[in-house]
């Protein structure tokens, strides 16, 4: 291994040092000093991200399993930016459940795990360093959502996760080994000319499709999502919301716009259908939740129908709004997710109704909940106006009117719910309300942040400009 | 490749395994007794209740045991091809070994190892 590899490799391998690191110190540390880990963690995670921005060389590695180039790199970083919030968010947390029962490192060393997995996942070249990194992302994940031991409900969520993940990359998998059956390759070089359709590659499709459907949780793959939500710690539950679904869209998006691109006539009506089927029952079951973490559930599972608004287009105009829409997600639904945990961290109260009258008391965070609502929403001045505006011209640009009729319906529908949570903590008086607290400096690192991406990213255009010139790569 | 061949394929493993099924339920010999019913436990009586919780430290053990497995089953081919790959191997398996035994240090510090 010379130097240009590591360097091809520095996001893992950096990735892999911290790691190591925490790992180190767990082994060192004793009672006095154990809290220290949450701040090494944080910092080092920092350092990644920030380096992460520096330019990097395009290439392959180990024989073509592996490759990078400007716009995975990009992604990597997109990535980052969104764990380092979820670990600022969840630092509060680490230090009042875990270090006292001595498990804090875990939390850290298995989140960074994943975030390998995903890594490796989003910059894989065949087929087997995807299903590898597949399962390396997936396997903390389940470890982390029943990372409560003494609470039911989060052990509950494990076997949950781990058990529907277990039965999707099954599917996955025969997909992927049908297209081996078909095309005697696994390299996405190589399956990118032989692909023909024939019954056994559209079978390879959607047995494929259905297994990442279930990271991203489209609809009739969507079972497992509100009660690992509900059971998961919240940290968790906003790193599955945001991070491997982005990042499972990610790849879903290189592998059928690129090699499975000769099916698109047959996959752009699949994508059609789920998309509205996910849209609708996203959105009407998010109407009646009362519980905040399985609102923002049923949220994000309508959210993954307007992406696929994006991805049904096939174009470097599908590419750009995709990954433009999912940084802008990243930040509205960590928002969000950040005062949720906020508040569960304080106080342990996670229902809508202990959410009346919050304006009065802690005017803050709601201020930064209406914000992230209303980006995730789509109204006008935040950023998720742009994000939803430029999805459905995307698909506008292709043809699908009626399909951009029927989001357009769902956003009215999405607005009624959200405008729900806003109304309970800004009209509502309460008898009880959440009392008046601070947050920790984390905290309001991982909030601030949060709130300067929704700010900014609707009205700094260069951003879009970027992506959309990266994405032209692909095609 | 047509559509005939998926037919093919998906009926033969219908038909497999319902009827490997329905076959040994056709010709295995039936006998029904208390004696059939009782766990089994290393062909004697059992005594006591079956359903006992086993200590955890046998599957921590197992667990530790795992390290060693996959260092063996990468240090072979690395032994066999070590003439051809020379010294960067070396260290690249210096660093591999670190790393696994990083892991059982950690185990180790946890208490694993205790036999509580």
């Amino acid at each position: 291994m010379d130097m240009e590899t590591l360097l091809l490799l520095r996001q893992e391998v950096s990735l892999l040092l911290i790691a190591l690191v925490l790992l180190l110190f767990e082994i060192f540390a004793n009672d006095r000093n154990r809290a220290g880990v949450v701040s090494l963690a944080i910092v080092l995670f920092g350092l990644h991200t920030a380096l992460g921005f520096m330019d990097m060389k395009e290439g392959e590695l180990f024989g073509g399993m592996f490759r990078t180039n400007a716009l995975i790199h990009m992604f990597k970083n997109i990535l980052n930016l969104g764990v380092l919030i979820v670990l600022l968010q969840s630092a509060e947390w680490v230090k009042k459940e875990l270090i006292p029962q001595n498990r804090g490192t875990e939390f850290f060393i298995l989140m960074l795990s994943s975030l390998l997995g995903l890594q490796f996942l989003i910059s894989s070249g065949d087929f087997l360093m995807f299903y590898l990194g597949l399962e390396l992302s997936t396997l903390p994940l389940a470890a982390l959502a029943a990372f409560e031991i003494y609470r039911m409900r989060s052990s509950e969520a494990g076997i949950k996760l781990i058990l529907s993940s277990a039965l999707a990359s099954g599917i996955t998998l025969f997909g992927i080994s049908l297209l081996y059956a078909s095309s005697g390759s696994i390299y996405y070089a190589e399956l990118q000319g032989a692909i023909s359709e024939n019954p056994l590659t559209v079978l390879a499709m959607i047995l494929f499709f259905a297994g990442l459907g279930f990271k991203i949780s489209l609809v009739p793959f969507h079972f497992w999502t509100a009660d690992v939500y509900e059971g998961a710690p919240i940290g968790i539950a906003s790193y599955l919301s945001v991070i491997s679904k982005g990042a499972a869209i990610f790849i879903l998006m290189i592998l059928f716009f690129t090699v499975l691109k000769p099916l698109m006539h047959l996959w752009e009506n699949l994508f059609y259908l789920l998309s509205v089927l996910t849209m609708f029952l996203g959105n009407l079951f998010a109407l009646r939740q009362q519980n905040m973490k399985r609102f923002l559930a049923f949220s994000s599972i309508a959210q993954a129908g307007f992406i696929l608004l994006g991805l049904i287009t096939g174009t470097t105009l599908g590419v750009a709004t995709v990954i433009y829409f999912i940084l802008i997600y990243i930040f509205s639904n960590l928002a969000a997710f950040g005062v949720v945990q906020a508040i569960s961290t304080e106080t342990g109260k996670e229902q809508l109704q202990d959410y009346e009258g919050l304006y009065r008391t802690n005017p803050k965070l709601s201020l930064v909940m209406m914000l992230g609502l209303f980006s995730l929403a789509g109204i006008p001045p935040v950023a998720g106006f742009f994000g939803k505006f430029f999805l459905f011209t995307a698909a506008a640009s292709k043809g699908y009117y009626f399909l951009v009729f029927l989001a357009v319906v769902n956003v009215t529908i999405s607005l009624y719910y959200y405008l729900l949570v806003v109304r309970a903590m800004f009209l509502r008086k309460s008898e009880h309300p959440i009392p008046y607290f601070t947050n920790t400096v984390y905290m309001r690192i991982g909030l601030v942040i949060t709130v300067i991406g929704i700010l900014a990213l609707g009205l700094y255009s260069p951003i879009y400009d970027y992506i959309y010139a990266l994405s032209s790569t692909l095609n | 490749m047509g559509s005939e061949a998926i037919i093919v394929f998906f009926l033969a493993g219908v038909v497999l395994v319902t009827g490997a099924n329905f076959l040994s339920n056709l010709i295995s010999p039936k006998s029904d007794s208390d004696a059939k019913r009782a766990p089994y436990e290393s062909g004697m009586t059992t005594i006591g209740p079956t359903w006992v919780q086993f200590k955890v430290g046998y599957y921590l053990f197992a667990i530790l045991f795992l390290v060693f497995d996959v260092e063996i089953a990468f240090l072979v081919p690395w032994a066999v091809a070590y003439k051809g790959i020379g010294a960067i191997a070396f260290v690249e398996v210096l660093i591999f070994l670190f790393i696994l035994g990083l892991g059982l240090l950690y185990a180790w510090k946890k208490g694993a190892l205790k036999w509580k």
